[in-house]
């Protein structure tokens, strides 16, 4: 039961298609999330994962079925007050090159209109969270942070407003092992303290299986099988399959026990 | 040689390079104006780029005396005077500042876009928080290459009475007098270098990252 007291899923797909000029990307695409769950959209690239996520905060609109976020249809909602309710981390990071770290953290809070002192606090406690000293992060330009780094202020610029679901669209893609490794962790404290409901698009199956509280196996916009991270090893569909197949044998086992 | 001819001579290249100072002056901040706000909605509509562009390079082929010869006869906007020659010179700088707004703002990064529209940002706010900051280098680029040409141009403008110093050129090479010619040339190619100088400066004062 959410708070309006129905029984509504947090985040729901019924039927939904997208498709442009006649060709369909995705087809019939139908999921339920709650807060604190992870959906994972696993697929190649052009599987319509990217696609999926855009229909969510309506910087697409699907050609049939809906969208429902906490009970009502996305369709029905503006799209700018809609957005701001919903995090957003893009591989490419997006940070606006002009702004400090600071400024572009409060990004969602200004465009909100919280009063000045608000956004300060909240800026200073999102850095601290991600790892990044505000004294010494917060007054610096986007191109003086690492990857990692700019990443980490994109992650707390998704989080400032405090919304409730959170949208990857494969944010760590571009990050060392390690790093990436280290935002994983991190994603997962996060979506654990927050009980954040989170839409995680992704190739990668260790990601997946590491993130995923479901995942969503999709291949050329039609979705073949959503299952759990350790029910994903017993899956017997082609695409699933292929993924497993990618995997090293001895981290195969690891990831059974 | 005799000091009241000095004296004339030297008033006449103040008053004229205060007329020139104007017409380039008027005639630039209402190409800017124009300019910018065509390049702007260029961006948003496919057809308004394409035709505000092909009508600003159709402008700038046209040599600069024959397109003040072109105005002449056009009633209101024509005839002999300096508004015809602010015109004239309006319609010239125009492709400059146009296409450069145009080139600054679709050249804003596609991440930084998506991450902009993905905020909530509406588009207004991300023409004024995110396009034109970023693309205010690229347009004061084109605004100096606009304006420069025009301090050139606008010495032409005195062929149909715009006043500034072109008339102190004409006058000398009619009468084969050396230096009323470089009383006009010499401060005009001052202006032209004193207004490079001046945009570049503030090119680097805004260059932001």
């Amino acid at each position: 039961m959410d708070a309006k007291g129905n029984n509504l899923p947090y985040l729901s797909f019924r039927e939904v298609s997208y498709s442009v000029a006649g060709r369909s990307i995705l087809d019939r695409l139908s999921f339920d999330l709650e807060r604190g769950e992870t959906l994972v959209l696993l697929g190649q690239s052009g599987s319509g994962k990217t696609t999926a996520l855009r229909l969510i905060n309506r910087m697409l609109d699907p050609t049939g079925g809906d969208v429902y976020l906490d009970g009502e249809p996305v369709r029905a909602l503006d799209p700018i007050v809609l957005r701001r309710r919903i995090g957003y981390v893009i591989q490419d990071f997006g940070l606006l090159p002009h702004w400090t770290v600071a400024e572009n953290v409060a990004l969602v809070p200004r465009l909100l209109r919280w009063p000045a002192e608000r956004q300060r606090q909240r800026v200073g406690e999102l850095l601290q969270q991600v790892g990044l000293d505000p004294a010494t992060f917060g007054s610096r330009r986007p191109r003086q942070l690492s990857g990692g780094q700019m990443q980490r202020v994109a992650v707390a610029r998704a989080l400032a407003a405090e919304p409730a679901l959170l949208l990857f669209d494969e944010p760590f893609g571009a990050l060392d092992p390690l790093t990436r490794r280290e935002m994983q962790q991190q994603f997962l404290d996060l979506r654990s303290r927050y009980h954040l409901a989170s839409v995680f698009v992704t190739h990668d199956l260790l990601e997946a299986l590491a993130l995923g509280t479901r995942i969503a196996v999709l291949h050329a916009g039609v979705l073949e099988t959503i299952v759990t991270p350790q029910e994903f090893f017993s899956v017997k569909t082609p695409v699933a399959r292929a993924f497993l197949d990618t995997l090293p044998k001895t981290t195969t086992q690891g990831a059974c026990q | 040689m005799d000091p009241t001819v000095i004296r004339t001579l030297l008033g006449d290249v103040l008053q004229l390079t205060g007329e020139h100072i104007i017409l380039v002056g008027v005639s630039c901040s209402v190409a800017i104006l124009i300019g910018v706000s065509a390049g702007i909605l260029g961006t948003r509509h496919a057809t308004v780029r394409r035709l505000s562009v092909t009508a600003a390079s159709v402008l700038q082929t046209i040599p600069s005396l024959a397109l003040f010869g072109f105005l002449l006869p056009i009633p209101y906007i024509g005839g002999i005077g300096r508004h015809t020659a602010m015109v004239a010179l309006v319609l010239y700088s125009l492709l400059p500042i146009l296409r450069n707004t145009i080139v600054g703002i679709t050249s804003v990064s596609p991440p930084v876009r998506e991450a902009a529209i993905a905020m909530g940002m509406t588009d207004p706010q991300i023409l004024r928080l995110v396009e034109l900051p970023l693309a205010a280098p690229t347009i004061l680029a084109g605004i100096r290459i606009a304006l420069v040409t025009n301090i050139g141009t606008a010495v032409i403008a005195a062929v149909i009475g715009g006043g500034g110093l072109g008339e102190l050129i004409f006058r000398g090479v009619a009468s084969v007098n050396t230096l009323e010619i470089l009383a006009g040339a010499i401060p005009a190619a001052g202006l032209a270098l004193l207004a490079d100088a001046g945009m570049s400066l503030l090119e680097r004062k805004i260059a932001p990252v």
